[in-house]
């Protein structure tokens, strides 16, 4: 497995940021969740606390990890943004890292707060979808091809 | 057909692509068993891992060994598997290797497992002076209690023939250890949950379970009473009315069910009938065709949906003991049919009908004999499911995360 960007790192350890959980149903409709919790603690793999074991993004998640589907996993904090690919390799019911996970729910939201397992994704492609970084790759990739005009104009 | 015509893991994946290969794993790692390499047996005695020490039954052989809790998969599901030595003809081995756990199958490597931790209650001791790992045992998110440690079947040979708790009458005690009382004191038990529920997030449900005492001037209600009595004393902790927690049985009266539902916080009444088919029954739980028969024992699991609700009420089955010789089904459609025909029966009235997968253990009267082929756990388990899925019913109590017995009710993740 590779070390994660050192810029998503911090993204992930930024309460600020906003974490989305992409998943598909049995017929392929995507499912998307905004998971505060979603983290890495070894900055390799990805993980993210689930509160109940019955909800439809459990159900896609359970059903990746039994018939080898990936997920999507969006952070972005302003204009910085990372897409990550990857599958569902391992859900903790128990043990040291449910452990954290669960301390971490609590601290964050509360005593009465409660998880019922933690996900573990591993990712296979992390992009930085930033703006600017977008920008600078179509730039590079296919020049001013597509860019609106007015944006090229002479300054008056 | 022999062992190796059988379809293993790898080409039952193949043929249903739409069933999960980790419960077929799961069920196979059941059927066959386990067995630890050195590494993994040094492993597991670490502080992490370190269960307390546990006898192994297995023929003449007897082994004490400190034991992990339930395997996990890395889909979350847990396995109630033990390595007992010379116990399994072709078990999987489980290996430790550069810090992980491996299931092995004659060296090919299958798949990442792992282990449910000690928990911090293990190794500290009631106001009594009882060691709390005697008391409670842990799986990954169950407490498991068995407040009394003798079945009464055994007193007239009446046990039923793939139990292998105990291995004959002198030994029964050794369940629990030689040091170990045979009637568990209600305050060790509330001490010992109290200790164990500091734990975050460690347990969501409490199951309890004994041997059978049929006696009292009602039959059973000594047995009655003395659950009445512990799950007060475990009820003490909470601050609900009612706590998530299971009794595994005997079938009771209406009115003995009507009290463990009325002056306790039970959630969920299991009686087991371990068998489906009439003949059968009477054969394999000569205890239970007395104390009184298969139809009292499905009567009382269906009344007790009037008391406890539909879906709260189990009844769990040998599955593969219908085949036991020499009495035993001879067709996998036979034993699927009947299976099914209870599944379907329980079901329409509201009681889950799950399976567990039959070991002949040495020791019991059935050692030795052959189990069925896997394929036919894998279309079993299915099928159980689907039925119950046309009732509108799903195992919330003894789910892949409680028990770690029951494939079908693994499968109802995603229903």
């Amino acid at each position: 497995m590779s070390k994660l960007p050192d810029e998503l790192i911090e993204l992930l350890d930024d309460p600020a940021s906003i974490k989305i959980v992409g998943t598909s149903d049995e017929d392929g409709t995507p499912h998307l969740v905004v998971k505060g919790s979603l983290t890495s603690l070894d900055g390799e793999t990805l993980v993210f606390a689930e509160g109940f074991e019955g909800t439809q993004s459990n159900k896609n998640l359970v059903r990746s990890i039994w018939f080898d589907r990936k997920v999507s996993v969006n952070i972005t904090r302003g204009l910085e943004s990372y897409q990550i690919k990857g599958r569902p390799y391992k859900y903790l019911i128990t043990g040291s890292t449910f452990r954290v996970m669960i301390d971490r729910a609590r601290a964050r939201r509360g005593p009465e707060a409660d998880i019922a397992g933690v996900w573990v994704i591993v990712p296979e492609e992390v992009r930085n979808e930033s703006p600017a970084v977008k920008a600078a790759e179509v730039l590079q990739k296919r020049g001013h091809f597509h860019r609106h005009l007015d944006l090229l104009r002479q300054a008056e | 057909m022999s062992a190796t015509q059988e379809p293993g893991l790898r080409a039952l994946a193949e043929k249903y692509p739409d069933f999960p290969k980790s419960i077929i794993l799961k069920l196979d790692l059941q059927r066959r068993g386990i067995e630890f390499t050195e590494a993994t047996a040094h492993a597991t005695s670490q502080p992490y891992y370190r269960g307390p020490e546990q006898t192994a039954f297995s023929g003449k052989d007897t082994t004490r060994q400190p034991l992990p809790g339930p395997i996990l998969l890395r889909d979350g599901t847990s396995v109630l598997a033990s390595p007992v030595p010379n116990q399994f003809v072709d078990p999987y081995t489980i290996d430790y290797v550069d810090g992980k756990f491996y299931a092995f199958d004659k060296g090919e490597r299958i798949d990442e497992v792992d282990f449910a931790p000690r928990p911090e209650f293990y190794g500290k001791s009631t106001s009594r002076g009882v060691p709390m790992d005697s008391i409670a045992w842990s799986r990954p998110q169950r407490l498991d209690i068995y407040p009394y440690r003798y079945c009464h079947y055994w007193d007239t040979r009446d046990q039923c023939k793939f139990c292998a708790f105990f291995t004959d009458l002198k030994k029964q005690k050794q369940l629990a250890g030689d040091s170990y009382a045979k009637i568990v004191h209600p305050e060790d038990i509330y001490e010992t949950v109290r200790e164990a529920l500091k734990e975050p997030g460690r347990y969501s449900q409490i199951n309890l379970t004994a041997g059978t005492d049929y006696s009292g001037e009602v039959p059973f209600e000594n047995e009655v009473d003395r659950y009445i009595e512990v799950l007060q004393a475990i009820g003490r902790n909470f601050g609900s009315r009612r706590f998530p927690s299971q009794l595994i049985a005997p079938a009771y009266t209406r009115q003995q069910v009507k009290r463990l539902y009325d002056e306790t916080g039970l959630s969920s009444y299991c009686p087991d009938i371990e068998v489906w088919d009439k003949e059968l029954f009477k054969w394999i739980c000569p205890g239970k065709e007395k104390w009184f028969g298969r139809d009292y024992w499905i009567r009382s699991a269906v009344e007790a949906v009037e008391i406890f609700g539909k879906g709260n009420v189990y009844t769990n089955f040998v599955a593969g003991v219908e085949f036991a010789r020499p009495h035993g089904f001879t067709s996998i459609e036979q034993a699927l049919d009947s299976n099914f025909e209870a599944c379907e029966y329980f079901a329409k009235n509201g009681v889950i009908y799950l399976s567990l997968v039959w070991t002949p253990w040495k020791g019991t009267g059935l050692a030795g004999q052959k189990q069925p082929p896997l394929e036919y756990y894998v279309r079993l388990v299915r099928g159980l499911v689907e039925i119950r899925k046309h009732y509108g019913l799903a195992s919330d109590n003894d789910d892949f995360k409680h028990c770690g017995n029951h494939g079908d009710s693994d499968l109802e993740r995603l229903t």
